[in-house]
């Protein structure tokens, strides 16, 4: 690489950082603001932080809704890596031309967009009694095609062989699944939770049609509340945002390495 | 391996424990609770909370649950019992844009319950206020919060250019233009901002004259509509002579206020409480009515840009006492409009609560006006216009017809398509 092009290189790329770090460094600053200040266009810190913090949480039950997220991501994220992780799996390693014909129609299912199946499934919901619920949260869900096909795409590279071996040492197909094939597909796992989780703590519109109780309410749902006023509190506005990030922020550094890897579809 | 046992099992007991713990029992709520749905603390909830608190002093056991929705949710959330046909799962009552009170009860009518023959007494409400609520002659809504048209101006800016608020007063958008031309030269700031690609300030213009966009049965009225086309001239020339300017969105907008950039606004009363979170600017703020449209048949100084009403749910267990809750609170008691107002600035359309010396108590902010008996008395001069099903859908087609035409395209022609995009979307 010449210097010239190195430069450009550089250049380039600064310009990218700066484009995806902006954002969230103006989120930071807009949160240490008074609204007064961000409305006026002021992108350096301030030191209004504290009293945006009391302000929130004097208004907001901003603990019960961290919670709420908390807990329906968590226990989405576990039960949902589990369910398609098997799936995935089950249809890589024990295909046949009929396992095959079920994954292309779940594979169709990702074609439908969630709004379209929104008033069929709040129907079912409500006449069974899901909604506030944290089941009826995490059930429609639980197990996404994406996911299967991401668990299915990576088995494809899980050696057969150890399967075999295994088999001859006398494991069952289950423990085969629970002490080979998740160890070694680690991330792929990170990568999938990092997914899955993200897109639970993300969730808005699903939530937003069946808690209809107050105290059911996830971050999101809170964020969305502080800007319906006549007046918006924007300093309040971006600390609420940046609390939101944060969880989220968190997954992905800890797990960024393994996340590429899993997308690439590495195995160790 | 037992330790291996022992803590899958731990875990799957936690994950167990997580989810039972949130199955929230459905909300049984006595006879005495009604639970309602708005959507602003500073403002309609706290509204909420305090008719709660009077209708308490009178009755111990009535409880009050107030959940905070914002509108966009209140409207999906509505949309989606209605449509599932499960209307159990509304609250008892619901707080509803103006705007989308028509389409909602025209739409859903069995999601609303008729409150004509409720006890209330809406003759105690402006009149083009309780228009919105009202479908083929039944009311379904108890009038809230005021949109009433208020022009605001920054005095110092006004001084600057040699003119005071009383030259911007009961005058037409033709002087309105010139003097804001002068100012634009003498200061460089323009009169007024709005957002791109809204029809707010059109609709508003609209409104002034009684104009809307639909004849009396429903059907669009665009084309050969007077009205509509010299609002459209009207905002081109604010446009080209750079007395208007247009900004991205509302956060600009707001932006535009508090940060001197613009010399003024006209909108719906409310963005009155943004304009004051800027309190270095206090004493350089009055407020008159706005400008009238010149050759136009019923052209006033008056207007409204939104406002919500209160409406009782068909998922309302105790009908009576949401009546009666509504009935001497929100329509009956001045006490509760005198204690709302100091500390949110909730401005009623309760008539009888205009004559309140809370309202005729002059406001810092605004150099001493009595901002809140200028705004009643202007609600009371607001002509109605007539809103229907497709309201949104027009104001929308609107809004890009205004879009095309400040960027060159031909007026007619452009209502045309407007009025034939809604014809479309009717169906």
């Amino acid at each position: 690489m010449t210097k010239g092009k190195k430069i450009l290189a550089y250049g380039v790329l600064i310009i990218a950082s700066f484009i995806s770090i902006f954002p969230l460094y103006w989120m930071v600053c807009a949160a240490t603001n008074t609204s007064l200040d961000v409305t006026r266009g002021r992108i350096i810190p301030g030191t209004h932080l504290i009293e945006n913090f009391k302000n929130l949480v004097s208004q907001y039950n901003v603990a019960g809704a961290m919670w709420n997220s908390f807990r329906y991501a968590i226990v989405l994220t576990i039960i949902s890596m589990f369910i398609c992780s098997l799936a995935g799996y089950g249809f890589e390693i024990y295909h046949d031309k009929g396992k095959d014909l079920v994954m292309s129609i779940i594979l169709l299912a990702m074609m439908v967009p969630f709004a379209a199946t929104l008033i069929p499934l709040y129907r079912l919901f409500s006449k069974v009694g899901l909604l506030n619920s944290a089941i009826g949260f995490i059930l429609p869900t639980i197990s996404t095609p994406f996911l299967i096909m991401m668990f299915r795409q990576s088995a494809r590279s899980f050696p057969h062989d150890i399967i075999e071996a295994a088999r001859m040492d006398g494991l069952g197909e289950f423990q085969i699944f629970i002490r080979m094939f998740i160890p070694t597909m680690r991330s792929t796992y990170a990568a999938a939770l990092t997914i899955t989780f993200m897109n639970a703590w993300n969730n808005y519109l699903w939530p937003k049609v069946i808690m209809t109780d107050k105290n059911s309410i996830t971050m999101p749902m809170l964020v969305a509340n502080l800007k319906e006023g006549y007046v918006t509190d924007y300093g309040m506005l971006m600390l609420a945002v940046f609390l939101c990030t944060i969880p989220t922020a968190i997954i992905f550094f800890f797990l960024q390495k393994n996340f590429a890897e899993g997308i690439t579809g590495a195995v160790k | 391996m037992k330790r291996r046992v022992l803590v899958s099992l731990l875990a799957a007991s936690m994950t167990a424990s997580m989810v039972a713990g949130t199955v929230v029992s459905a909300d049984e709520g006595g006879d005495n609770k009604l639970t309602v749905w708005c959507w602003d603390p500073a403002f309609n909830i706290y509204a909420m909370e305090e008719a709660g608190n009077i209708y308490k002093a009178d009755h111990p056991d009535f409880e009050l649950e107030v959940v905070e929705t914002p509108w966009a949710d209140v409207q999906t959330k509505l949309t989606t019992a209605a449509t599932s046909n499960d209307l159990e799962s509304l609250p008892d009552i619901i707080l509803m844009q103006d705007n989308a009170f028509q389409k909602n009860t025209l739409t859903y009518p069995e999601a609303f319950v008729a409150l004509t023959d409720s006890g209330i007494d809406f003759s105690s409400f402006a009149e083009a206020k309780t228009a919105y609520s009202v479908v083929d002659g039944v009311n379904y809504g108890v009038p809230f919060d005021n949109g009433t048209v208020v022009a605001a101006y920054r005095t110092d800016i006004l001084e600057e250019a040699g003119y005071t608020v009383d030259d911007f007063t009961d005058i037409t958008w033709d002087e309105y233009i010139e003097k804001g031309q002068d100012i634009l030269e003498k200061t460089g700031k323009p009169l007024l901002s709005c957002q791109a690609g809204e029809s707010d300030v059109i609709m508003m213009m609209m409104q002034s004259a009684g104009a809307s966009l639909f004849d009396e049965e429903g059907n669009p009225a665009m084309v050969d509509n007077e009205a509509l086309k010299k609002v459209m001239e009207t905002y081109k020339t604010l446009k080209e002579t750079g007395v208007l300017t247009e900004v991205n969105d509302w956060d600009q907008y707001v932006s535009s206020l508090t940060g001197s950039t613009v010399a003024g606004t006209i909108n719906g009363c409310w963005i009155l409480a943004s304009i004051q979170t800027a309190e270095d600017q206090s004493g350089s703020w009055a407020i008159t009515n706005m400008p009238s449209l010149v050759d136009v048949e019923g052209a006033t100084n008056y207007s409204n840009n939104g406002g919500s009403s209160w409406a009782v749910t068909a998922g309302c267990k105790n009908t009576e006492l949401a009546f009666d809750f509504l009935k001497s609170t929100f329509a009956g008691s001045v006490e509760l409009y005198e204690t709302i107002l100091p500390s949110s600035g909730a401005l009623a359309t309760y008539l009888p609560a205009a004559e309140s010396d809370v309202y005729a108590e002059p406001q810092e902010f605004f150099g001493g006006q009595a901002i809140y008996s200028l705004i009643t008395d202007f609600a009371s001069k607001t002509p109605s216009n007539n809103t229907g099903v497709y309201y949104y859908e027009a104001r929308d087609a609107v809004a890009t017809a205004i879009t095309n035409v400040v960027g060159g395209a031909d007026i007619d022609s452009e209502i045309q398509v407007a009025q034939e995009t809604v014809e479309f979307q009717m169906g």
